[in-house]
């Protein structure tokens, strides 16, 4: 995480995520899959093709990858078909985007409830006795049931959780790195999952954005940091207030 | 007027006229080997994080050095930083102060400056890599026995007096950085912090405590601390890298 300042002074929090090694694998069709859009499966990281079983190595011989740590769907509209093996880049995003971002959270192991689920617990003295952590009461007399989903102690974390609405503010086509604003789920290097914002309020925010995606042998010659309009680049002089 | 004409030498013919040998300047600046100093903020901390965000920290940091300067300065020196305030007169504030705690590595560098106004304390945080800041100088260049003076807000308040109309100390370039051995007076306990204890390992204070109470402060000594080898961390390779990369960047 690194600050970011804008050109009025003011500082945002950012997040650095490396675009490594990410290919299309695989195009499922409307039918096949039985949702309501196709999907196409992308892999991230790089991993050692050794150590895993061989059906799911399949996948990756079809379509001439090799084999990723990590596979996910996501769900595309009919004219965003990609054909596998085609990698994806960083500059798949423009700066002024807004980002979900999707991660396993980092794995707490077993939590009692006050951390777990913020309960109160019991006060440290005036007489309590061996209990000052504990839930308390977990359901009512005419109940006469504990009701599914009652919040108690367990293994907190290492669930998926999404970020919603993160804004985009720079993109680093050499190194392929979105820094995206913000924290965002999950641990130091973990793999994180980078979709188009579904919030509302950003539906219709995105102008010319690459579409179906950004083909790194076409025409287009990107310069190697793409800023947004409100970041304040190094280049310029100290902000000044007139 | 030369009177080499009218020498006569041994063999009765005027002398001609020798010029006196060129005098050969020694220019010692060069002599001495260029101090080499790495602002503290480069150095990556230990952790599981990719190096290469520690490039691209630096290389935005050498961005904004190649634009603003950034001098060299240590804990204990006073400095002058003046920053953008759109609601300031001038909108321009400066402020004076001795550099007491550096913290923060990479964009997130900080430092804190301290002045006592009017009898009132002030402390400030100011970031190196705020674009708001325009201009920072060092007014007196010097180190202290210590690397954190936070035990000043317990000191007299004269310790941490500065004039805010100080005039600069020039500095000459191949000179060491003055160390000022300064021992603190401090004020009557309490303090904010146990400063007499080991874990803050303070040099620069002038205990008037009694005996009694700084051995029983030893009692939170931890000797086997030095001896620990995971807490080494050899920078010394790190910080050649660095610096060579950062010197490279800024001539260009």
């Amino acid at each position: 995480m690194m600050p970011i300042w804008t050109k009025s002074g003011e500082r945002h929090a950012v997040t650095l995520l490396k675009v490594q090694d990410c290919h299309v694998l695989k195009y499922i069709s409307k039918e096949e899959s039985g949702g309501k859009t196709s999907k196409l499966l992308v892999g991230g990281k790089n991993v050692s093709p050794f150590s895993r079983s061989e059906s799911a190595m399949e996948i990756f011989r079809e379509a001439g990858v090799p084999r990723k740590q990590k596979i996910t769907t996501f769900n595309v509209t009919d004219d965003a078909i990609i054909k596998p093996g085609t990698p994806l880049y960083a500059a798949h995003f423009r700066p002024g985007q807004f980002v979900d971002v999707t991660a396993k959270t980092i794995g707490k192991g077993f939590q009692g409830v006050m951390k777990r689920w913020g309960f109160k617990g019991q006060p440290a003295t005036h007489g309590q006795t061996k209990t000052h952590r504990r839930p308390g009461a977990i359901s009512t007399n005419k109940a006469a049931k504990v009701y599914r989903g009652k919040k108690m102690p367990g293994k907190m974390g290492n669930i998926y959780r999404t970020s919603y609405g993160l804004k985009v503010w720079r993109i680093n086509t050499k190194h392929d790195i979105i820094y995206v604003n913000g924290s965002v789920p999950g641990h130091t290097n973990c793999l994180v999952k980078v979709k188009d914002s579904k919030l509302p309020t950003y539906k219709d925010h995105n102008k010319n954005p690459p579409f179906p995606t950004f083909f790194a042998d076409g025409d287009e010659e990107l310069p190697e940091d793409l800023f947004d309009e409100e970041i304040f680049q190094f280049t310029d002089p100290s902000v000044t207030y007139s | 007027f030369s009177s080499s004409g009218y020498r006569i030498s041994s063999d009765g013919k005027p002398e001609k006229f020798q010029p006196p040998p060129k005098p050969v300047i020694i220019d010692k600046r060069k002599q001495i080997e260029e101090r080499r100093f790495l602002s503290p903020e480069f150095i990556p901390p230990r952790g599981r994080k990719d190096p290469l965000k520690f490039f691209i920290e630096r290389k935005d940091m050498i961005q904004r050095r190649k634009v603003f300067n950034i001098p060299e300065f240590y804990v204990g020196s006073i400095l002058a930083v003046t920053t953008a305030d759109p609601y300031a007169k001038d909108k321009a504030k400066r402020f004076v102060g001795i550099c007491i705690q550096r913290g923060g590595k990479g964009l997130g560098a900080t430092f804190v400056l301290r002045n006592v106004i009017e009898d009132q304390g002030v402390e400030i945080y100011y970031e190196l890599y705020n674009p708001r800041i325009q201009a920072i100088e060092v007014l007196k260049l010097e180190k202290r026995l210590d690397d954190n003076l936070m035990y000043l807000r317990d000191a007299l308040p004269e310790y941490s007096t500065f004039d805010v109309n100080m005039k600069p100390v020039s500095h000459l370039d191949h000179e060491e950085i003055p160390v000022n051995k300064l021992q603190v007076r401090m004020k009557p306990k309490p303090w904010s912090k146990r400063w007499e204890r080991p874990q803050y390992n303070i040099k620069g204070i002038k205990f008037e405590l009694p005996e009694a109470k700084m051995k029983e402060a030893q009692k939170w000594s931890k000797p086997w601390l030095e001896f620990d080898m995971l807490r080494e961390y050899d920078t010394s390779k790190i910080e050649e890298k660095i610096w060579r990369e950062v010197n490279e960047e800024l001539k260009k």
